[in-house]
């Protein structure tokens, strides 16, 4: 019944083109006029408001601060030689690079113990330590802003009790950049747990038994099973995170505004300091645009490993 | 705790039996050590949310005390929220606004993800890994030319502007995990339906999207949660009040440049985040579940 | 204007009634025109509610149907806003717009020069900021607004002042139109005695140093008043052999030491959280800093007293933040638009927004510094008497970065490059021709392209 049910959506869209119903019936039946039509919806939100806009951006970019006249790659020139925005790119790499790692690290450590405890308890632990990536990130970092709060700082409460003199989170370079890893890596290591432990237990039993026969350690098994087991999900959540963390906004917005200094800057808070709200259009579509080579070469390489190794087991 | 003793019971049968449960007992105590650390980091944030939200304007400016306990609760903070028809509506145009864009997701992703896993066609390898570059385009360079586009429609100022632009932000990842989804299940299912004489369609309908209701379940916490937090596209493109969801609302009406009302702030922010966590809450299983099944077949 | 008689009473009560009524005579022909406006969301929580009753009050009596967003700063969304309806060419027909934000987009702007003469005539010489900030191409694009407009003198403790920099600040610009004994001493070098003496005390001066407006417009006003400007009309740097630059980089660098070790990334709210908290004994800032420790903390708003801002060589300037009201080009009301506006400039009217915010909007004619409420707010009554500019205060309005061309000015406030030199300074452990080199750099590399 459900079939007949799909066909008969299917049909009105089709049955304009033909006249038999027998060549229609052939036609619902071909293959890649069914897949064009099923990829068409993602076509067009792909296309119209992904491709078309980004290119319309790229070509912002040539164009000087009025808009009126069109030069080149003059606005990626002056960048490169801005001393602020190479401290960007810099700064830029530092916060993602930093951030995925930690994230990446303490997803999996926690994934690991996750995975430890009985799978009884995993459950409540999961939602606990999954509330992090629950909370809309601009207003959770709000919380924490309030805790950074150079005056009312409930941090610096607490490490007044051990004698620590107050830090200034957010006043000073290192504290800073260090605050908006902090908020980025709490945010994010959860997703990175979940997806760890959906990769954990996916490895089958039967090949840890077969290492504990051999008599492997905790070592050997983690280098020799788990990790051959998870470099797929590794690879894609690392790529998926770096992406994000690269593009992140909210973060570096509400926590620092992009200070002390402009040294918290990533690319995504200073293009929008620099396009949007010094009215420099062009030039913000520029630095933002400077993000993505980087990262396509990355997700180029990363893919083409998942693509190779899904064909290898495919086949 | 009996759960503990089972496994510990069966590799007391191990030639090295004592070693072997020391080990797991020193695995265990770890385990919890550090799950009992990392849940106090990730959770003291929201904790001092709720504390601050349960505080008086006056408590909250004295600085004498400790600040992470609520000597004089009140809810008067939640009441002036809940009490505030503006932020109700706030509330509702979040839940209109996701579910929408969920459902369109749904829509656009599942018969995507299917096409582009088992009905190989000319481009059906670049489309999949176009899919995913298109999260190397962030919003905050998109938001822009896409206020045109959505201006030049007329969705200013309006959900539906929003519904439409969403699924740049969630499409890709749920057409992504949809894709290696239904790349797991076996083959030989689909060849025995097509000897069966079903179409392309009836499969989808009939074998895939019950063996991959998990994977569909993941998707779509993916991108409910994604739409309920997303930040940049409506701070750009809802201006009025009563047509703002939850996240830009909250923020806008409880942060006045130089005056925080912060208990107010905190009870917004917490009543924000508790459809998600309710979701979570009954739907989670589902989720680890589906990655799971996914990753073991693939 | 012709019912301007009307009494205000009888059209809101007969408005009651008629409402339903009113669409369909259709007196002049039409059905009532919408007028969309976009105004800044006020900080002070009851600082709408003037332009509400005002633009109701007008639309009644023109049978216009004015609609208003009020829309926040917080996150730049009026900012945000502005940009995004001037690329698309469609929005609201009247917009708050920031201060740089006029010559931004002083092309889509409609020239308001008729309503601006006809104010002046009546009223005076507008503030020479909002003049600078509003005029573009010898026209007005933009009428200065009421709402939001703010001074930002400092806002002292002056018990705490008394107590550790022997200064008696009520004494010396007491509720009156006259100057008190060591006035004329209130120059940066006191400031600066005071702020050692205070930072020892630990009840720092919060002064801010970041990158939001609080900091670049008290640090703007700190360089006017050592006559200090970095690039001339035309936007050419004039950095290099400029004694008074360096003069007071100096001086920012020997203060930046007795402040709070935060001050870098502090933001418009962390000055007032410092007031409130009792932990400071100065701030500069519009009196929403007492306001809201007359909620919270009202031991702490009790001895709150408004004095100017400290003087310096080139004499005493005040930190100026104003608010423009532009009406799109593109709009379709534009001649109602102009009518609402000059009405919300009008005296009465400005009185009334500056009553509703308790004293925090700041109207853009001198003549109008003389408002009631000032006088009379409390507690302790009189501590907003020195908030509006007087003319015994010996004093300019100022905004950072100043004779600057609007574009490159823009540019330069909204990266705060003046408190970030200073830093560089400060806190970066660069010398003061290094920073100012970095400075020259900055300033070179907006103005290409």
């Amino acid at each position: 019944m459900a079939s007949d049910a799909t066909i008969a959506h299917a049909a009105p869209v089709i049955a304009p083109r033909a006249t038999p119903p027998t060549t229609l019936q052939k036609m619902a039946r071909r293959r890649s006029t069914i897949a064009f039509l099923l990829t068409l919806p993602l076509l067009a939100v792909i296309g119209g408001l992904v491709a078309w806009p980004a290119a319309y951006a790229i070509y912002l970019s040539t164009l000087n601060r009025r808009m009126t006249a069109f030069i080149g790659l003059e606005n990626y020139a002056i960048l490169l030689e801005n001393d602020t925005f190479r401290m960007v790119i810099w700064q830029s790499c530092f916060f993602a690079i930093t951030a995925v790692i930690l994230k990446a690290l303490i997803g999996f450590w926690l994934a690991h113990m996750l995975h430890h405890i009985p799978s009884k308890g995993q459950r409540v632990w999961r939602g606990m330590l999954l509330v992090p990536w629950v909370i809309p990130p601009a207003l959770s970092t709000l919380g924490w802003w309030w805790m950074f709060e150079p005056s009312y700082s409930s941090i610096n409460w607490l490490l007044a009790i051990f004698s620590v003199p107050p830090v200034p989170w957010l006043g000073e370079m290192w504290w800073a950049r260090i605050s908006v890893i902090i908020v980025n890596v709490w945010y994010g290591a959860p997703f990175f747990m979940i997806m760890y432990l959906a990769a954990l237990k996916s490895v089958p039993d039967q090949l840890y038994e077969a290492a504990d026969i051999d008599g492997a350690t905790g070592w050997q098994r983690l280098r020799y099973v788990t990790l051959p087991m998870m470099r797929n999900i590794i690879s894609i959540t690392v790529l998926f995170s770096l992406i994000v963390t690269f593009a992140n906004y909210d973060i570096v917005r509400v926590l620092t505004n992009g200070g002390p200094r402009d040294l918290t800057h990533v690319f995504a808070s200073y293009a929008f300091q620099v396009g949007v709200l010094s009215g420099n259009i062009p030039r913000g579509a520029a630095v933002s645009l400077f993000m993505f080579p980087l990262l396509a070469v990355i997700a180029f390489f990363v893919l083409r490993g998942i693509n190779e190794r899904t064909k290898e087991i495919g086949a | 705790m009996s759960a503990t003793a089972a496994p510990r019971a069966g590799h007391g049968l191990f030639h090295k039996a004592g070693s072997l449960r020391a080990e797991r007992r020193w695995a265990l105590w770890s385990a919890y050590v550090s799950l009992v650390i990392a849940a106090i980091v990730m959770l003291a944030p929201p904790f001092y949310m709720l504390i601050t939200a349960l505080k008086t304007s006056a408590e909250i400016a004295d600085l004498n005390g400790n600040p992470w306990i609520v000597r004089d609760p009140t809810l008067e903070n939640f009441a002036a929220i809940l009490g505030n028809e503006m932020f109700r509506g706030f509330f509702w145009n979040s839940i209109l606004v996701t579910l929408l864009v969920v459902v369109v997701t749904m829509l656009i992703s599942i018969p995507a993800a299917f096409a582009l896993s088992r009905m190989r066609f000319w481009g059906s390898q670049w489309l999949a890994t176009g899919v995913f570059l298109t999260y190397l385009v962030p919003d905050t360079l998109l938001f822009i030319p896409l206020y045109q586009i959505v201006g030049g429609l007329g969705l200013l100022n309006s959900i539906w502007g929003l519904v439409l632009v969403y699924p740049t932000l969630t499409v890709p990842f749920c057409t992504w995990i949809m894709i290696g989804y239904f790349a797991s299940i076996p083959k030989e299912l689909d060849e025995a339906a097509l000897i069966d004489g079903a179409g392309w369609l009836q499969m989808l309908w009939r074998i895939f999207i019950p063996v991959a209701l998990p994977g569909i379940i993941a998707a779509t916490i993916f991108a409910f949660t994604v739409s309920w937090a997303a930040f940049v596209y409506p701070t750009a493109f809802i201006t009025r009040p009563d047509e703002m969801p939850l996240t830009i609302g909250v923020v806008s009406q409880l942060i006045r440049g130089d005056t925080f009302a912060w208990g107010q702030l905190m009870a917004g922010a917490l009543l924000a985040a508790l459809p998600p966590v309710v979701v979570y809450a009954f739907l989670m299983d589902y989720y680890v579940a589906g990655l799971t099944a996914g990753a073991t077949k693939g | 204007m012709a019912d301007t008689s009307l009494p205000r009473r009888g059209v809101l009560a007969a408005g009651a009634g008629l409402v339903a009524g009113l669409h369909a005579p259709a007196v002049f022909g039409q059905a009532t025109t919408t007028l969309r406006c976009a105004f800044w969301d006020h900080w002070v929580p009851t600082g709408n509610g003037a332009l509400r009753q005002l633009c109701g009050q007008w639309g009644e009596r023109n049978r216009v149907n004015v609609q208003l967003d009020f829309i926040n700063t917080t996150g730049n969304q009026l900012q945000l806003t502005a940009a995004a309806q001037a690329q698309s060419r469609s929005g609201h027909d009247i917009i708050s717009l920031s201060p740089w934000d006029v010559g931004t987009y002083a092309d889509q702007l409609e020239p308001v020069d008729d309503v601006m003469n006809r104010l002046i005539a009546k009223y005076g010489p507008a503030n020479q900021v909002a003049e600078y900030l509003a005029k573009h191409r010898g026209g007005w694009r933009a009428i200065p607004a009421t709402s939001g407009t703010q001074n930002k003198p400092a806002l002292c403790r002056f018990d705490l002042l008394q107590e550790h920099a022997g200064l008696d600040v009520r004494a010396m610009w007491p509720a009156e139109n006259r100057k008190g004994p060591g006035a004329d001493d209130w120059t940066w070098e006191t400031f600066l005695r005071a702020a050692e003496a205070c930072h020892r005390a630990n009840v720092p001066f919060g002064l801010p140093m970041g990158q939001f407006t609080d900091a670049v417009d008290w640090v703007g006003a700190l360089f006017a008043s050592y006559g200090a400007r970095v690039t001339d009309e035309r936007g050419n740097p004039t950095i290099r052999n400029n004694q008074q630059l360096r003069q007071v980089m100096d001086y920012a660098v020997r203060l930046a030491r007795f402040l709070p070790n935060d001050v870098w990334a502090w933001d418009d709210a962390s000055n007032n959280r410092a007031l409130i908290s009792g932990r400071s004994a100065l701030v500069f800032n519009p009196p929403s800093a007492w306001a809201v420790a007359k909620r919270d903390a009202p031991q702490v708003a009790e001895k709150c007293w408004t004095i100017p801002m400290p003087s310096g060589p080139q004499g005493r300037f005040l930190a100026y933040l104003p608010w423009n009201s532009g009406i799109w080009s593109f709009g379709r009301n534009k001649t109602a638009a102009k009518n609402l506006l000059e009405f919300l400039t009008e005296r009465d009217s400005a009185e009334a927004t500056t009553n509703t915010s308790n004293g925090y909007d700041i109207p853009p004619f001198a003549t109008m510094s003389d408002f009631k409420v000032w006088e009379t707010e409390g507690p302790p009554v009189g501590t907003l008497y020195n908030y509006p500019l007087k003319p015994h205060h010996d004093a300019r309005p100022s905004i950072a970065f100043a004779p600057a061309p609007a574009e490159l000015a823009s540019q330069m406030y909204i990266q705060a490059l003046n408190t970030k030199v200073i830093a560089r300074v400060a806190q970066g452990g660069e010398t003061i021709e290094q920073a100012l080199g970095w400075l020259e750099r900055e300033i070179n590399n907006m103005r290409r392209g």
